[in-house]
């Protein structure tokens, strides 16, 4: 006997609203869908009626994770189309931000892991360790989320010596928590018995799925717009692309502990390298006819933005592909024939950012084991009908 | 592998099938492709070049027609597949045979620009509501929100 039980768009398990519908056999998933929409925002539509500039800040306020990996992608684009070359030190502090992100965004993946499989210890220690990077990125920006620091033509804040110590100082820090996190995440045998193989993804289902990020590297396949496609000063910085063959959870912490390895190498080499030199140069604000497409790999995976200018101030035409959206495919393909207990975990292992991955709403009413879908429209429909039946007083003066 | 290798590749294996073919920049390939050919060129591009990964569909509303971009990319460089299709019949032939992981950009493409994916395996909406008026395409260029007028139940009419 099958059942098909929906799962959000509210629910305990996730933390923002996605649909999950699992058709189920016993406890055995053997079906899944996704239903997207409940956090539309319509950013595409909104980005054609912006300027340059303004949408640096819009597409910075994409994700509350990610935020500079989408001012970066679309700076990257814009900095095309305007033909306007950012100076050396802007770059490196620009992606010196950029590292730092993928620090804290992986350390906190590393505590959502660590809940979602039971070990709510591992949790508080890596959100503890991730103060200390939010707290280098509070000194160089002045923010803890939107650190508001690209710009047309480089970046907005420099950094002088003393912030330079204190990073290499707090990267020790982090350097040493992190080796403690790999012994663990690694070799600990309950945590390992967990996440090994949970959320089974063949190298071949990745490839055709078109994986991202280190959902793809987990699952052996070793794509990285770093490497592939080295934007900014990644072509002169070394570092190794991550990857896992064990293709489930346990895959994806690896690859994820081993990228903070790599993470810290990189903001070593470019703070010791750091050029001398402005950080900003003056940009046009309007673009000639023509298109760019910015690629970048987030946290998460990578990120592309197409822009189209049509010689104005404001763009034509902004598309914006978020890395969650890349992954869906082969999450449903990873929740497949796995138990209903691992949903959390599996869907937590793609580290998916839903706001991100949406850019309008509808609701899933199920009982006993049966699924409707009810548009909001007969739902406002029903509240009314409920509402007139109840002894409320009609007509009622407004008091202001 | 170069950009200009993989062009000239482009052009032996395609042949009379491509069109325009453009490098504006490092690692990116423009390449023109008319619409009832573009299957069996994604297929060529995935089986000779390596061009498995999709990115993904970006629409674009010219005014008389749509124009549709597939960003592919390898290892080695970044592949836009450039085609159009007039607005008065916007059918589009789905590449899911081809690549599976195109499903939820063609979804997406049908709800914003209301284009017809021809052969898509799951037609169904995926971002927007499910009791959205039909024939409202928010990503055309013709269309425009208006909010509608703030009613307060019960209160005064200015």
């Amino acid at each position: 006997m099958k059942f098909t039980v929906p799962i959000g768009p509210q629910h305990p398990a996730l933390k923002e609203p996605i649909s999950l519908r699992m058709t189920l056999e016993g406890e055995v998933i053997r079906d899944a869908d996704i239903r997207l929409g409940y956090n539309h925002r319509g950013l595409e539509k909104l980005a054609e009626s912006r300027t340059y500039l303004q949408n640096i800040y819009l597409t910075e306020r994409i994700c509350g994770i990610c935020s500079h990996s989408h001012s970066s992608c679309f700076v990257q684009a814009a900095e095309q189309l305007l033909e306007v070359e950012p100076p050396r030190r802007g770059v490196y502090l620009r992606y010196l931000v950029s590292e730092l992100e993928r620090v804290h965004s992986h350390l906190l993946w590393l505590g959502v892991a660590g809940h979602e499989a039971g070990f709510d210890s591992f949790f508080m220690y890596t959100w503890r360790d991730r103060e200390v990077v939010m707290d280098i990125l509070e000194r160089i920006s002045g923010n803890r989320v939107h650190y508001a620091i690209n710009t047309l033509g480089g970046v907005r804040r420099d950094i002088d010596e003393i912030q330079r110590q204190h990073i290499l100082e707090s990267l020790a820090v982090l350097r040493a928590r992190s080796e403690y996190y790999f012994k663990i995440g690694a070799n600990e045998p309950t945590f390992v018995a967990r996440l090994a193989g949970v959320g089974y993804l063949s190298k071949q289902q990745a490839i055709a799925l078109c994986a991202v990020g280190p959902t793809a590297r987990a699952s052996d396949v070793a794509r990285d717009v770093r490497k592939d496609d080295p934007y900014g000063m990644y072509a002169e910085v070394p570092f190794e692309v991550c990857t896992a063959q064990s293709c489930d959870v346990l895959g994806r912490t690896v690859v994820r502990i081993k990228e903070l390895m790599q993470c810290y190498n990189i903001i070593e080499f470019l703070l010791k390298n750091l050029p001398e030199g402005p950080v900003v140069v003056r940009s046009p604000r309007r673009a000639k006819p023509g298109e760019a497409i910015g690629r970048y790999e987030a946290p998460r995976g990578e990120n592309i933005h197409y822009l189209k200018a049509n010689g104005t101030d404001k763009p034509e035409r902004l598309k914006v592909r978020a890395p969650t959206l890349a992954n869906y495919a082969a999450t449903i393909e990873m929740l497949k024939s796995g138990f209903i207990a691992d949903i959390p975990l599996i869907f937590a292992a793609i580290d998916p950012c839903i706001c991100c991955a949406e850019r309008v709403v509808t609701l899933v009413n199920g009982r006993s084991g049966e699924e409707t879908v009810v548009p909001l429209s007969r739902l406002r429909a029903m509240a009314r009908e409920r509402f007139q039946k109840a002894p409320v007083q009609k007509d009622a003066e407004w008091p202001l | 592998m170069n950009d200009a290798q993989i062009m000239e590749r482009i052009k032996t294996l395609l042949g009379e099938r491509v069109g325009e073919i453009v490098n504006p920049s490092p690692r990116r390939i423009f390449l023109n492709v008319e619409y009832p050919n573009l299957t069996a060129a994604l297929a060529v591009l995935k089986d000779s070049l390596g061009f498995t990964y999709l990115a993904t569909i970006t629409g674009l509303d010219l005014g008389e027609s749509f124009e549709i971009l597939y960003h592919l990319a390898n290892e080695y460089t970044n592949l836009n597949v450039r085609t159009q299709i007039p607005k008065a019949s916007p059918h589009l032939p789905s590449v899911c045979g081809v690549i599976p992981g195109a499903i939820l950009y063609e979804r997406e493409l049908q709800d914003m620009f209301g284009i017809v994916v021809d052969g898509i395996p799951d037609p169904r909406r995926l971002v927007l509501p499910d009791d959205w008026p039909d024939g409202q395409y928010p990503l055309r260029k013709d269309w425009k929100f208006e909010r509608p007028e703030e009613k307060i139940p019960g209160g005064k009419t200015s």
